[in-house]
């Protein structure tokens, strides 16, 4: 049965790793301790929402909605705060309901308004921004109150706090996926939904679930997003939720559902802001960055894909996966 | 025949290797112009991997290929259909979203003097293959949404189409209904007339003794009987397939009580039930005979919950039920194993356990966190008792064998508290052996007190196994018999007597 250290986080284990050793073998500052809790910081916002991500992807949907709706969530929070005096500690879970809320709809008429998840979170990525937009003329809202600004660069014991969030997060959903029925359910709902149908699987509240997980984490990134800049923006977010998919797919999910394991969501995620950290400390470009996350994408999925053909090359290193990637790909009968 | 000439295409000593499997190890075959042959043996025979080979899609380790006594290699699927070979595969290729006529020239298009493509040949040609065959079939028709018989006799019109000079079938009738069949083998007979050679792949030796002339049979990846080294006929067949005495055919245990658990009463749908009245007894299997089309899968889908009654009712243990969708129905303790294993059945991500426990997630869980370790223990356990491949426990279901596949599949409904299970053709494309196994797990669950409905269109399987069976005709339940009463071809006549065109019974 499925593990959560199972094989398939070898694989995005060690494309991280691989990925640490060379840009701290070509840079000198990469292992530096400010730089090395740094990337924590840089990794946090995009792997939380990347949780999400990957569940909807579980259940073969696709969640592109959650760059826009961070920008949204920021500014709903920010307004809470400046301009409505709602206090912290009451906004904060407010935003975190608004989100899952938010997921709710999504999820809703996705599985029940039977549209596709790409063309319903394709119009929430357009008009969350929109709305974003309607608020305080569209312009950015800044100081929004002292307080907000340690849930992000706060240390318990020398450890910045997204690393906990990251420990907690991860640990609840490798939890979730593994031990429990929703977990299975999502596999299940990924896999073959016909299949879940004629199980006694609600299908369609599962879908639904997983776009209030999805909704709630990106909530959780806006959150983060908002403490880090002290301030709500209908500009922030842009491209996360590409991020959040990339991180998925370097992880190893499928994008026809039913199969990866969420903890290598993180590591997929840890590789690409590695990658970024590296480019960033040799003053590379953004341009180049871009073209590099890019082919960082292509390559993931193309060692995924090619796991048979290269397995023949080096049938040692790869020798036990070769039989079942071969086999998969023709049914002997 | 033309037994004394050269053969149309020879094969010697063909070798193809899997990782960890010698799938092919020097197998003959020859194939005559206008000769059926069967190719026949268990899953796992090689069956497979030598029709790969023989149409292009993959090259043998070694072995000589010899068409009309001239050496040949086969280097693809284009080079095949260039060599004249054309193969109907289990899985169509057919295009549902295009037309019938551009379905049977996909490929080679003819084009006007312009380059533009001439539907008005494309049309015109088809219809006259199609008028070849004696099918009637509008070669304007959308080829998804004709019955699965027709799209069947598509995939062959393209073969005629194409001029093959010698055609593949690999488990032509898996999906076709009596007459469809018949229509099937009157078109191979036309086709052996003709002087083509057919290749006749098929797990339902009944109709293997009808058509072919000669027949191969594989074992483990050998030549066990080479043609003429057996008489047509099923025992022989079956013994040499399976290596040894298979003993009874059909376990049939006898398991039925007095006891009502389902009653229906003249039920109705919108999907084509007219009037569907039983009632089903503990530890009874109940099979439901008829055609192709019939109506068997939509009764099937009214009491799953599926479609929604507009007359009618349903009693469990007494108690009338509405179930409005199939979670009620599986709540209420029905099971249906469809069909289409492969796309409704499985779950391809999970190995056995969490194929087996999908039904019971509820029962397996408690605070929503599922027992592991009782999963895994029921999961052992079943493997063990219904002789599932040990692989099973590790591996994904997708590179188990179809039997083992549909063992898991019915492996679910033993674990499930279900008391009812709607099986629909269980041993379809499956192969001697592991029909035997799912026989004996039919037995197992009548035993356990389960009461179980059999849809097949193996009419012998249907009364070898059923207790009673009621005949199904326009979506009507006719009567309701002893099966120990009924013959064969008392069977065969009183769910044919009024069939008119089939439509498709696939469960949608």
């Amino acid at each position: 049965m499925k593990r959560v250290f199972d094989t398939q986080l070898i694989g995005p284990f060690a494309a991280m790793i691989i990925v640490a050793v060379i840009v701290a073998l070509t840079t000198d500052r990469f292992l530096n301790p400010g730089n090395l809790s740094n990337l924590f910081l840089q990794v946090s916002i995009v792997a939380l929402i990347a949780i999400g991500s990957t569940v909807v992807i579980f259940a073969a949907g696709i969640d592109l909605s959650a760059g826009s709706m961070v920008a949204l969530l920021t500014m709903i929070l920010a307004q809470m705060l400046k301009f409505v005096g709602i206090p912290l500690v009451l906004a904060l879970p407010l935003i975190l309901v608004t989100g899952g809320v938010f997921g709710l709809f999504l999820g809703l008429i996705t599985a029940y308004g039977r549209i596709p998840s790409f063309i319903t979170t394709l119009a929430a990525l357009i008009a969350f921004r929109g709305l974003a937009l309607t608020f305080n003329n569209g312009s950015p809202i800044f100081s929004l109150d002292p307080a907000l600004e340690p849930i992000f660069y706060g240390k318990l014991a020398g450890i910045p706090l997204p690393f906990f969030y990251l420990l907690f997060f991860y640990g609840l959903a490798a939890f979730t996926m593994n031990f429990t029925r929703l977990g299975r359910e999502i596999y299940a709902v990924g896999g073959n939904p016909a299949a879940a149908v004629l199980t006694g699987i609600n299908v369609k509240k599962v879908q639904t679930i997983t776009f209030v997980i999805a909704g709630f984490m990106t909530a959780v990134g806006a959150v983060l997003m908002s403490a880090r800049l002290n301030s709500g923006s209908p500009n922030y977010g842009q491209t996360l939720e590409l991020q959040a998919i990339a991180a998925a797919v370097v992880g190893g999910a499928s994008l026809a559902g039913g199969r990866g394991n969420i903890l290598a969501t993180f590591m997929g995620a840890m590789t690409i802001v590695i990658v970024q950290n590296g480019l960033n400390l040799n003053a590379a470009p953004s341009s180049v960055q871009s073209i590099v996350l890019g082919l960082i994408i292509l390559l993931a999925v193309g060692i995924d894909m090619w796991r048979a053909e290269i397995s023949a090359l080096m049938p040692r290193a790869f020798g036990r996966r070769e039989t079942s990637a071969k086999a998969s790909s023709r049914e002997v009968t | 025949m033309m037994a004394a000439t050269t053969p149309l295409w020879e094969f010697v000593d063909i070798s193809k290797a899997y990782p960890g499997v010698l799938a092919n190890d020097g197998v003959c075959i020859k194939l005559m112009a206008g000769s059926i042959h069967g190719l026949l043996g268990e899953n796992g025979c090689g069956k497979s991997t030598m029709i790969k080979t023989l149409s292009g899609v993959q090259q043998p380790d070694s072995g000589t290929i010899l068409h009309k006594g001239k050496t040949v290699t086969i280097s693809d699927p284009q080079a095949a259909r260039e060599l004249g070979i054309a193969t109907v595969f289990q899985e169509f290729s057919i295009v549902p979203t295009l037309s019938v006529g551009e379905n049977i020239f996909l490929g080679n298009m003819p084009r006007t003097r312009f380059g533009v493509i001439d539907w008005k040949k494309i049309h015109a040609d088809a219809a006259a293959v199609l008028a070849g065959m004696n099918i009637e079939i509008p070669t304007e028709a959308i080829t998804g949404s004709l019955s699965v018989g027709e799209q069947q006799l598509v995939e062959i019109a393209k073969a005629i189409a194409m001029k093959a000079r010698m055609i593949i079938l690999d488990e032509p009738t898996a999906a076709l209904g009596e007459d469809e069949i018949e229509r099937l083998h009157q078109l191979l007979r036309d086709m052996r007339a003709d002087g083509t050679a057919i290749l006749y792949v098929s797990h339902r030796l009944d109709e293997v003794e009808r058509i072919v002339d000669e027949v191969t049979i594989l074992r483990n990846g050998r030549v066990v009987r080479a043609s003429g080294e057996t008489d047509i006929n099923v025992a022989q067949i079956v013994s040499a397939m399976v290596g040894e005495d298979v003993g009874e055919h059909y376990p049939k245990e006898h398991n039925a009580s007095e006891e009502v658990v389902l009653e229906a009463r003249g039920i109705a749908t919108k999907s084509g039930v007219a009037d569907a009245s039983f009632d089903l007894r503990k530890g009874e299997v109940l099979g439901l005979g008829g055609v192709l089309g019939s109506g068997r899968t939509e009764i099937a889908r009214a009491i799953f919950g599926t479609d929604e009654f507009i007359r009618g009712e349903l009693l469990l243990n007494g108690r009338r039920v509405r179930f409005r969708s199939e979670i009620d129905a599986i709540r209420a303790g029905i099971a249906l194993v469809p069909e289409n294993r492969k796309y409704d059945g499985l779950f391809f991500n999970f190995s056995a356990s969490g194929n087996i426990t999908a039904a019971s997630l509820g029962a397996l869980s408690r605070f929503g966190v599922l027992n592991l370790k009782v999963e895994a223990q029921a999961t052992r356990d079943l493997i063990r008792d219904l002789e599932i491949s040990p692989q099973a426990e590790e591996k994904t279901v997708n590179l188990l064998s179809g039997g083992n596949q549909q063992k898991i599949v019915i492996a679910r409904w033993l674990f499930s508290q279900s008391q009812v299970l709607i099986l629909d053709e269980p041993t379809q494309g499956i192969d001697i052996g592991a029909k035997i196994a799912v026989y004996r797990l039919i037995n197992q669950l009548t035993r356990a007190g389960k009461s179980i409905i059999l849809i097949s269109s193996d009419h012998d399987e249907l009364l070898a196994m059923s207790d009673r069976i009621a005949v199904v005709q326009h979506g009507a339940i006719r009567r309701i018999v002893s099966a120990r009463e009924l013959s064969h071809d008392a069977l065969v006549r009183a769910s044919a007597e009024t069939a008119d065109t089939p439509k498709e019974e696939a469960f949608a």
